[in-house]
């Protein structure tokens, strides 16, 4: 039925800035209905590796594939037509629509509109006439998030969802995330910083440093690697 | 402060609007039976033409978010067409529909191009184009008579009427003002449709609306287009009113007063700048009469209105009308 | 038709001189001054009323020197209110600037062309290959190419200059680095309305002086800059160059679709190339 054993991969994908390469020959393959999560520090390569992925960056070389199938030269649009939505670290989303109105719109491109259940799912339903500027930071995020959802893409790339979230609020994302990806058989690329929503949903890890795979596999596996805590320590000792 | 373009363009209660539209316009037809005055008329009829050319430049404002200084090249170029497909032996008829269709789809050449273009770079280029094409009607002289302007030698009759009613203004001001009732009621429809939403959603965050899976530049030239014939329509109406039309048509300056209407009367509202329109047409003459320092005065306000009243008039009409009915909202 | 190319220097020259002010109040402002023409016209009438009472020279500098001065006025009371604003605002105020400027000028000096006559030193021709050129023409050429070179050196050596284009890449950033923003602001505008300024003495014998020879000249330099990248220094020294060809042969060869070329090669390159040639940002 699937053309590839995997949602989603990037073969060899490089991008430079002049002479640094912030993301150097990486290659990253994501089977079917996996919720991969992505970590490293700052700078590790993992915004360019989303925007490589999601159509956001202009050059670079390798090649992207979903099921198999080479989405290396497509836009953003496309790609979204395709069944590849994203989600943003810092909340993009378009403040003078109602949350309702907006997320109908990106309904619409999809082939099901199943925008009733994601507003309830993620507890938008009662502020759906209410304009996106006007209601919380927390509401804004899990918007943004929605925005990626509605629809039911294929495959979900999520830039820090619980960026700026408190614990509470992060843990109740992390649970709609992995139940709705359970349900909807969702493919997940995670991008993260809070090991905790990392932890409690992802079945594999990859950790990027300094433009390069370091490590490799389940969470319990990866918190065990001497290089990856140093690595992780060493970023955060400005 | 200020929040001319940023701001949130309002989005009235449909019963509301669709009322007032209603009164306002059977008042504006019963007007011509009620005033006498030709001159007033005359008058009337001009601000109701320049009404339609300020809708135009707003709604542009509003729905992309962008500011057009060449907008009236489609209002010239629209009177030109008129004069041009006459002179050239086309019927009146063909004429008239083309003046409005030419524009409109050259505007949409023009605009698939340059909304790509965005911020003030954009409304440089538009600035460009409005004096390119001043420029040409006025030195190709054995096109279009440059300077001087040409007659334009419409029939007796066009599509059976007789060419009188367009021409007298109590008939040519119920003419334009059914038509300028008719481009805010559809330009209104269209800005509530699923369309008119996802402009704004472009015009808020054109990145976002291609990570949902929308092209950016064809909805926002088509908007650009959907002006420019607004724009055209009233060029149109210019040539069947005074039969004549001369290079003062198509200069950058007419936009940039149908900008400052735009702004008086108040970009985010649908139907601000024919307010707007009015009202500036209406002080000029006024002013004229006293001074011959018009431009100077023009420019103040723009500047005053620009800081102190970005919401132009009509934005603080409806302001006023929902303090009043208690703060209900939208 | 080496006099054309020459000519088409000397356009491309003032164009030049007026585009890098645009680019330098952009740069710092990120607005686009649309009185900057009218700057322009007002430079070439204060180089008129100078000159009528002295000699061409002093009215050069002193054009330079009241228009450094209004540039200070307009970056305290226009750009620096509304620098938080959307920037759509400071177009409207400097448009309605521009109207107002062109009202006084006309109030004060009529809106009949006037004249400046060129200064005496510089009144003669040279032969070039076998054919006479203006040596003020000459002198136009030099003068710009005298503020371009300075113009580099100045950004690149000096300590305002690498502020200058610090913030053309990063203006938050630069911001805060600690340095007195409105200060340099207030400089480096005063610097572009001063080049205004000195564009429009030096134009002035070239064209007549009117009330609206502020727009022409504007809408040409707007293009330069789009054309060149917004915010490129380099690139509206190349566009600027281009347009001034183009402009040049247009009129020599095609007068009645002069102005349809400039236009017709901008709206080409932005579809080759959106942010302009040297890509700058809008």
């Amino acid at each position: 039925m699937s053309a590839s054993a995997y949602a989603i991969e990037g073969v060899d994908m490089t991008r430079r800035f002049g002479g640094f390469a912030a993301l150097d020959g990486v290659s990253l393959a994501v089977p079917h209905g996996e919720i991969r999560g992505l970590i490293g520090p700052n700078g590790a390569g993992k915004s360019t590796l989303m925007d490589v992925l999601s159509g956001r960056a202009q050059t670079w070389s390798g090649r992207v594939m979903m099921d198999g199938r080479d989405i290396s030269g497509m836009g953003a649009v496309e790609r979204r037509r395709a069944g590849l939505a994203r989600s943003f670290q810092r909340t993009n989303i378009f403040p003078d629509l109602t949350i309702d109105e907006q997320i109908r719109l990106a309904a619409a491109t999809a082939e099901r509109d199943n925008s009733d259940e994601v507003m309830a799912e993620l507890g938008l339903a009662d502020l759906a006439h209410r304009r996106a500027a006007d209601v919380s930071y927390g509401d804004q995020r899990r918007l943004d998030l929605a925005l990626a959802l509605v629809g039911r893409p294929k495959v979900l790339l999520l830039d820090e969802p619980a960026a700026g979230l408190s614990m509470q609020e992060s843990m109740v994302l992390a649970g709609i995330l992995r139940d709705l990806a359970g349900r909807w058989g969702v493919t997940v690329l995670l991008v993260e910083h809070d090991m905790e929503v990392i932890f409690s949903i992802c079945s594999r890890v990859t950790v990027l440093h300094l433009g390069k795979i370091l490590a490799d596999g389940t969470p319990d596996e990866i918190r065990r690697i001497p290089e990856v805590v140093t690595a992780y320590l060493g970023s955060s000792v400005e | 402060m200020t929040d001319i373009v940023a701001g949130a363009p309002a989005r009235s209660g449909r019963s509301g609007f669709l009322a007032v539209l209603v009164v306002l316009g059977a008042a504006g037809c019963v007007l011509p039976f009620v005033v006498q005055s030709a001159l007033i008329l005359t008058l009337m009829t001009q601000a109701t033409i320049n009404a339609v050319l300020a809708t135009g430049v707003g709604f542009l404002l509003r729905q992309n978010g962008t500011v057009s200084f060449g907008h009236a090249a489609f209002f010239g170029l629209s009177a030109y067409a008129t004069a041009l497909l006459v002179k050239f032996g086309f019927p009146a008829e063909v004429a008239i529909v083309m003046a409005v269709v030419l524009p409109t789809l050259f505007a949409l050449a023009l605009g698939v191009v340059i909304v790509r273009i965005t911020g003030v770079a954009f409304s440089m280029l538009t600035l460009a184009v409005a004096q390119a094409f001043h420029e040409l009607f006025l030195k190709w002289r054995e096109l279009a008579n440059g300077d001087d302007g040409m007659a334009i030698a419409f029939p007796a009759r066009v599509f059976g009427l007789d060419m009188a009613i367009f021409q007298q203004p109590a008939s040519m001001f119920l003419v334009c003002w059914v038509a300028l009732i008719a481009v805010i009621l559809g330009l209104w429809l269209l800005a509530r449709s699923r369309f008119g939403t996802l402009t704004l959603a472009i015009r808020e965050n054109e990145e976002r609306a291609r990570y949902i899976g929308y092209r950016t530049v064809l909805p926002r030239a088509i908007i650009y287009a959907i002006s420019a014939a607004v724009c055209a329509l009233g060029g149109l109406l210019f040539a069947l009113y005074n039969g004549f039309v001369s290079p003062g048509t198509l200069h950058w300056s007419l936009s940039g007063e149908a900008l400052i209407m735009a702004i008086i009367g108040g970009p985010r509202l649908i139907w601000g700048p024919a307010l707007g329109g009015v009202i500036f047409f209406f002080i000029k003459n006024a002013a004229g009469d006293f001074t011959d320092h018009w431009p100077a005065v023009i420019g103040v306000i723009v500047i005053l209105v620009t800081v102190l009243m970005p919401r132009g008039v009509g934005g603080v009409l409806v302001w006023l009308g929902r303090r009043r009915n208690g703060g209900r909202g939208e | 038709m080496v006099i054309n190319i020459l000519n088409g220097l000397v356009y491309g020259g003032l164009l030049y001189i007026l585009a890098v002010g645009l680019v330098l109040i952009f740069g710092l402002r990120r607005v686009v001054n649309f009185a900057h023409g009218s700057l322009f016209m007002v430079g070439g009438y204060v180089a008129f009323a100078v000159a009528a009472v002295s000699n061409f020279w002093l009215a050069m500098v002193v054009a330079i020197v009241v228009l450094a001065i209004l540039g200070v006025i307009l970056d305290r009371f226009v750009f620096r209110p509304l620098q938080h604003e959307d920037p759509i605002a400071t177009v409207l105020v400097t448009f309605g600037l521009l109207l107002v400027l062109e009202d006084v000028v006309k109030t004060i000096w009529g809106k009949d062309f006037l004249s400046l006559a060129a200064p005496p030193l510089l009144s003669g021709t040279v032969s070039i290959v076998g054919e006479t050129f203006p040596v003020y023409r000459l002198m136009v050429i030099a003068v710009a190419v005298l503020v371009a070179v300075g113009l580099s050196l100045w950004l690149r050596f000096s300590r305002i200059g690498l502020y200058v284009r610090a913030s053309s890449v990063d203006p938050v950033t630069t911001g805060m680095q600690g340095v007195d923003t409105d200060r340099v602001s207030a400089a480096v505008v005063a610097i572009g309305a001063g080049l205004a300024g000195l564009s429009g003495t030096i134009a002035a014998p070239l064209m007549a002086l009117s009330p609206s020879m502020g727009s022409f000249i504007l809408i040409d330099s707007f293009i330069v800059v789009v054309v060149g990248g917004l915010g490129s220094f380099s690139g509206a020294f190349i566009a600027a160059l281009v347009i001034g060809q183009v402009h040049n042969f247009g009129i020599v060869y095609i007068p009645w679709a002069a102005s349809l070329i400039p236009f017709l090669l901008m709206v080409a390159v932005l579809i080759w190339r959106p942010t302009g040639l040297a890509g700058g940002r809008a």
